[in-house]
């Protein structure tokens, strides 16, 4: 039974992953007649020197640090909340998912018009509470681009969380929160040294989940700004490399360095969880 | 009686064995795929042996674009007839069929000069106009009497004027554009560079946006018209087509630019504003001259097809780009003809008299660089216009880095 998932994970994952890493080692297009020119390391050389690539990097680093922080914690609440018994529960853990159900494409289209200068409910409401003045667009300025399109991805992927934590917490059995009450802990406490050590492990594979996610986004930045005024992540940038130049110059092989950047850095991500939260997937 | 059910027999197999599918692709705006399905009806009617297959494309040209990437990396056969955006011919040549041999067949000399210098590339016919399109001005025909002014603004400063005057009396935007960074960005900042007298490449194809100070007073014109003159919001840097015809349409600004296919939209029974606008040719600028970009689709043929398809492909884009189909798809799907003399057609006049109107802004409407690699070309544009729309660059460094990001990407 091993032997034909070691071949179909080898066809659909390691292979296409092997390619790249080749290809980056090499000079070409996908114009017919061109030629592959072995050139070593100096599509990741290059890397080094490409202000846009270090742009987009920042831009992906701080837009993942942030949507994932803040969906971990909103993801927790919302998973201790939902965890408690209340009226119409069922009702409300299959609501939770709707914005996780929406295809991002769609959702940040919705969010788009929502952000709209003239006619966009949020800029009303921001409006409103004195957050900016009329007229602020939301999505061509700079400084409140970037923190859109993160409030975009936490409000569509805090439910995906929650519902992996509530999981994690359906499981711990009553009798330790009972125990606990009985030697005299308060409700802080019991969530603190029980709760959060015993969903650690979820919280874990959920933040490597996210992450891994977060470092490739593509749909909502692409769908909200196209990377302009600041929001460029590395996904977007190698769209404009790899589809965009894909017939002319010879840049199929610094798009394939750029997808081999993003995943190390995912790799390098997925490393410091497993270490910091001593995970063990065997 | 033997005999006639032998040859019907026969007449049936050739019939079967010499019919042809072939596939094509389509965009569905509004009722251009409703339009399309009914013309293959009556192709069928002249070649009921080949059948056509549509296959609709997602409304994102850019989506579109990334497809036929995929289509032509993966060498694939079909779709065999493509519908391209006018900015692509040269960047996916080495995959079109060479159609300079039926050059006569399709009646080029008789199209649009611009469109059929679209698809020219390196001196060879890759494709054929098929729809096209050109900026232009709407304005509020009602606003503009009420204020006294009895012609709309033939130049951008008295652009700048009534928009002022009437968008303050009346509390509305005074004009709204596409000033989102995506490609029709691209095509309204080419609009202002040449009203103001400048390009970005000449016709030898060289780097001359920097030559003389064109794009920068364009560039600082297009800045000041949101945060000077105050007549553009400053939202207009995350408009795209729709957001501004929908400010427009709602009675929300008293100019817009937009292509030809508001028209309709704004004579709609349920549109607000039915009756009360005007289109016209975008304003002159100092340079002395009117511009609007080129844009409109092209049909190709994909080189992986096998003979028998291309051929069948070659009837099929003979026949929707003939006078017939062209005005029947004018007057039907509001998509402009790319042949000249349908402009000068009655019926076309009855159902849109603006196209008839304005022939001369169609027939003069330039294209954007002509050059293989145009997805960087337009990239660097769009980049830098967008950092000076949103104040993060003064237009002076924006065309000096434009410039040599240019000059680099052609390697020039």
């Amino acid at each position: 039974m091993i032997l034909p998932a070691i071949l179909v994970i080898s066809v659909i994952a390691f292979f296409p992953l092997f390619e790249t890493f080749y290809d980056s080692f090499y000079s070409f297009s996908l114009r017919p007649g061109s030629v592959k020119r072995f050139v070593g390391l100096m599509n990741y050389e290059r890397l080094m020197e490409d202000p846009r690539f270090i742009a987009a990097l920042k831009h992906t680093v701080f837009f993942t640090v942030v949507s994932v922080f803040f969906e971990t914690v909103l993801g927790i609440l919302m998973a201790v909340v939902v965890h408690q018994k209340f009226p119409l529960r069922g009702l409300v853990r299959a609501a939770m998912l709707v914005p996780w159900a929406i295809p991002t494409a769609v959702s940040s289209q919705m969010w788009r018009w929502m952000f709209h200068d003239q006619f966009g409910i949020v800029s009303k409401w921001w409006v409103k509470l004195g957050i900016i003045s009329p007229g602020t667009p939301i999505l061509g300025r700079p400084s409140l681009a970037m923190w859109a399109i993160i409030f975009v991805d936490v409000w569509k992927t805090t439910p995906f969380m929650a519902i992996l934590i509530l999981a994690a917490l359906q499981v711990i059995p009553e009798e330790l929160y009972e125990a606990a009450r009985i030697d005299g802990a308060n409700a802080v406490q019991r969530f603190f040294k029980i709760t959060i050590p015993l969903i650690l492990p979820t919280i874990g594979v959920a933040l490597i989940f996210r992450t891994l996610d977060a470092l490739r986004v593509f749909d909502v930045v692409y769908v909200m700004t196209r990377g302009a005024v600041g929001t460029e992540t590395l996904a977007v940038y190698n769209r404009h490399v790899l589809m965009g130049r894909a017939f002319t110059g010879n840049w199929f092989g610094y798009g394939s360095a750029i997808s081999v950047a993003i995943f190390v850095i995912i790799s390098i991500f997925a490393v410091i969880y497993m270490k910091s939260l001593r995970l063990k997937f065997d | 009686m033997k005999r006639l059910t032998l040859v019907l027999t026969l007449v049936l197999i050739t019939a079967v064995a010499f019919s042809i599918k072939i596939t094509m692709t389509s965009g569905g705006v509004g009722k251009e795929l409703e339009v399309l399905k009914k013309q293959i009806q009556m192709f069928n009617q002249i070649y009921p042996d080949i059948k056509v297959e549509i296959i609709p494309m997602p409304d994102s040209s850019t989506q579109r674009h990334d497809l036929y990437v995929t289509y032509f990396a993966a060498k694939q056969p079909d779709p065999v007839v493509l519908m391209l955006d006018v900015i692509w011919p040269a960047e996916f040549a080495p995959f079109l069929e060479d159609l300079t041999k039926y050059k006569d067949y399709f009646a080029l000399d008789r199209f649009l000069p611009g469109t059929v210098k679209s698809v020219t590339v390196n001196g060879k016919i890759v494709a054929i106009p098929w729809f096209t399109d050109a900026g232009l001005l709407y304005y509020r025909k009602d606003l503009l009497k009420k204020y006294g002014y009895d012609h709309p603004p033939r130049t951008w400063s008295e652009l700048v004027e009534m928009a002022q005057k009437i968008s303050k009396a009346e509390g509305i935007e005074g004009f709204v554009w596409q000033g989102a960074k995506y490609e029709g960005l691209v095509c309204d900042f080419m609009e202002y560079l040449w009203s103001f007298g400048g390009d970005v490449l000449d016709d030898n194809g060289k780097v001359v946006i920097d030559k003389g100070d064109a794009a920068v007073k364009a560039l600082q014109f297009m800045k000041d018209l949101i945060y000077k003159y105050k007549i553009s919001p400053e939202g207009v840097t995350t408009y795209m087509e729709e957001d501004a015809r929908r400010l427009f349409q709602n009675g929300k600004a008293v100019f817009m630019r937009n292509w030809p296919y508001a028209w309709s939209l704004l004579n709609s029974p349920d549109s607000p504003v039915r009756g009360k606008v005007g289109v016209t040719v975008l304003p002159m600028g100092p340079g002395g001259r009117h511009a609007a970009t080129l844009g409109g689709w092209v049909l190709g043929i994909n080189k992986y097809a096998s003979k028998e398809q291309k051929d069948a492909a070659i009837k099929l884009i003979r026949f929707l780009t003939s006078y017939h189909q062209e005005l029947y798809k004018a007057v039907n799907a509001g998509q402009n003809p790319t042949r000249k003399y349908v402009y000068q057609d009655s019926s076309l006049e009855k159902a849109a008299p603006f196209m008839v109107k304005l022939f001369n802004v169609f027939i003069n409407a330039l294209p954007r660089p002509r050059v293989a690699n145009y997805t960087d070309v337009s990239d660097i544009i769009q980049r830098y216009v967008h950092a000076v729309l949103t104040n993060q660059m003064d237009p002076q460094t924006a065309v000096k880095k434009m410039a040599k990001e240019l000059r680099w990407t052609l390697g020039q």
